[in-house]
């Protein structure tokens, strides 16, 4: 049983590693190059589907965060901590390659425009839960001031979106794309989905793994000269 | 006197009921505001005093009239965070908190009252603030003073209902200062974003005020009093 579940996750590991290599090597030689931006245009391919795993690392933290005040069980608060941290980390991804993009695109590494404001909200919002978690020492409490942050967070993200949209834009809306580029997106989906999942995962076991190691009672510290006496005999 | 009369307590409609409790909790903390004197006139300075710091760091560069909006925010969300933390702060002392939970209220009027007494609060701030932001920045209000009033009242809600929230669960959790401004700022954030807006739509460009914008603001008062009200008897603690 348990070898075989060994096999999956090496499967697993083989599919993620594969399909970024082919994503790598289409983006580079295999994709024709776009008329106005040029090369930089080619970020757009990580761009998009981090920014979509964003959204479903935040969503998994709001299901994670009302869990946990619903059924008050350790593991939710987990995996809401384990996705809100994936999704800083994503979030921080989608940032720098917008900023890349705006620097070729309209000359400046910032503008107010609303799909970058969007993101560095959305980044700021769960930054700030990351940083309650580190504030608050019971670990009770932590997870209820978590799981309340956590769900008016989510809450938070549609309305943003919609008062960012009050704003001018610059950013491109719908983009007209050859066949060829539109695959080497679909390709770019697969990795990152993948990765953003394992992420969580190994995440959410490390947290199971510091909660289950936190409740071991600490042994009496044993002098050494005892203990190699001990070993000795 | 009335002998005959049954000692039973008097028959109460449940909603009626919660609207005296509601009235009851206001009462006391407006009370207690009243005869302390400890918070209003902090308030009423602090927000004064982010205003006139904003308006020598900018100098002579004002002039269109649209700093303004940016520098009530920053006035009403530091002066609006340390209102939050005072009021539910008056809870602290002597047991106070678990003396409300044992009442026999439902724990959703407690915050109810807590926001209320709050937004009576900041409205007091908001009638200093704003005049002194609006005239230290030349902001022409004319065109349309109610649009004003409406967005800044709509947002100022929205704020109170989610700063609420939070100072329960800071206070109750027993953080250090501060924590509770890093987390309401950036749940504010659309407010900010959304009023500022329509402020410049209205004001700048001229446009009548749309309804639709200002149904983002609507949306964010009634999601987050909606979730705050539910959230709230999760997090309250003596």
């Amino acid at each position: 049983m348990r070898q075989r579940a060994g096999i999956w996750v090496s499967l697993f590991w083989l599919l993620t590693a594969g399909t970024f290599a082919a994503a790598l090597l289409r983006v580079a030689w295999f994709t024709p190059e776009e008329a106005t931006m040029g090369v930089i245009q080619k970020v757009f391919y990580l761009h998009l589907p981090v920014a979509i795993n964003t959204f479903l690392a935040c969503m998994v933290c709001f299901i994670g965060s009302v869990g946990y005040l619903t059924q008050r069980q350790s593991w939710w608060d987990d995996l809401a901590a384990a996705a809100a941290k994936v999704a800083v980390l994503l979030c921080s991804i989608v940032l720098l390659t917008g900023m890349i993009w705006a620097q070729s695109a309209w000359k400046t590494w910032w503008t107010w425009s609303p799909r970058l404001t969007f993101s560095l909200v959305l980044w700021l919002l769960y930054v700030v839960y990351l940083l309650i978690r580190a504030s608050v020492e019971s670990r009770q409490r932590r997870a209820v001031v978590s799981a309340v942050y956590g769900v008016l967070a989510f809450l938070d993200v549609p309305l943003v979106y919609l008062s960012v949209r009050l704003m001018r834009d610059i950013h491109p809306t719908s983009i007209t794309m050859e066949p060829a580029m539109r695959l080497t997106l679909a390709l770019w989906f697969v990795p990152v989905t993948l990765l953003t999942a394992a992420l969580i995962v190994l995440r959410y076991r490390l947290n199971r793994a510091g909660r289950q190691a936190a409740a071991i009672p600490a042994q009496p510290a044993q002098p050494v000269a005892l203990r190699l006496m001990g070993d000795a005999l | 006197m009335n002998q005959t009369a049954p000692m039973s307590p008097l028959p109460q409609r449940p909603c009626c009921m919660g609207l005296r409790q509601l009235w009851a909790l206001v009462q006391k903390d407006l009370r207690i505001e009243a005869r302390s004197r400890q918070t209003l006139g902090l308030l009423v300075v602090l927000g004064l005093l982010v205003v006139v710091v904003l308006g020598l760091g900018l100098g002579q560069q004002q002039g269109s009239g649209f700093q303004s909006t940016a520098v009530l925010w920053v006035a009403y969300l530091f002066s609006g965070v340390l209102c939050f933390e005072k009021t539910m702060a008056t809870e602290r002392h002597d047991g106070a908190m678990a003396g409300l939970m044992l009442a026999p209220l439902d724990r959703g009027t407690i915050y109810l009252a807590k926001l209320l007494g709050n937004l009576l609060l900041m409205l007091a701030v908001a009638l200093v603030v704003t005049p002194a932001g609006v005239i230290f920045f030349h902001f022409d209000l004319s065109a349309n003073p109610l649009a004003f009033v409406l967005v800044m009242g709509l947002s100022i809600l929205g704020f109170a209902s989610v700063g609420t929230l939070f100072a329960a669960l800071v206070s109750s959790s027993r953080l250090q200062g501060g924590l509770l401004a890093m987390v309401v700022f950036p749940l504010s954030l659309p407010l900010v974003i959304a009023s500022t807006q329509i402020l410049l739509a209205v004001f700048r460009d001229g446009r009548p005020l749309a309804g639709g914008s200002l149904g983002i603001l609507a949306a964010f008062d009634a999601i987050f009093l909606t979730a705050s009200w539910v959230l709230f008897e999760w997090v309250l603690e003596p």
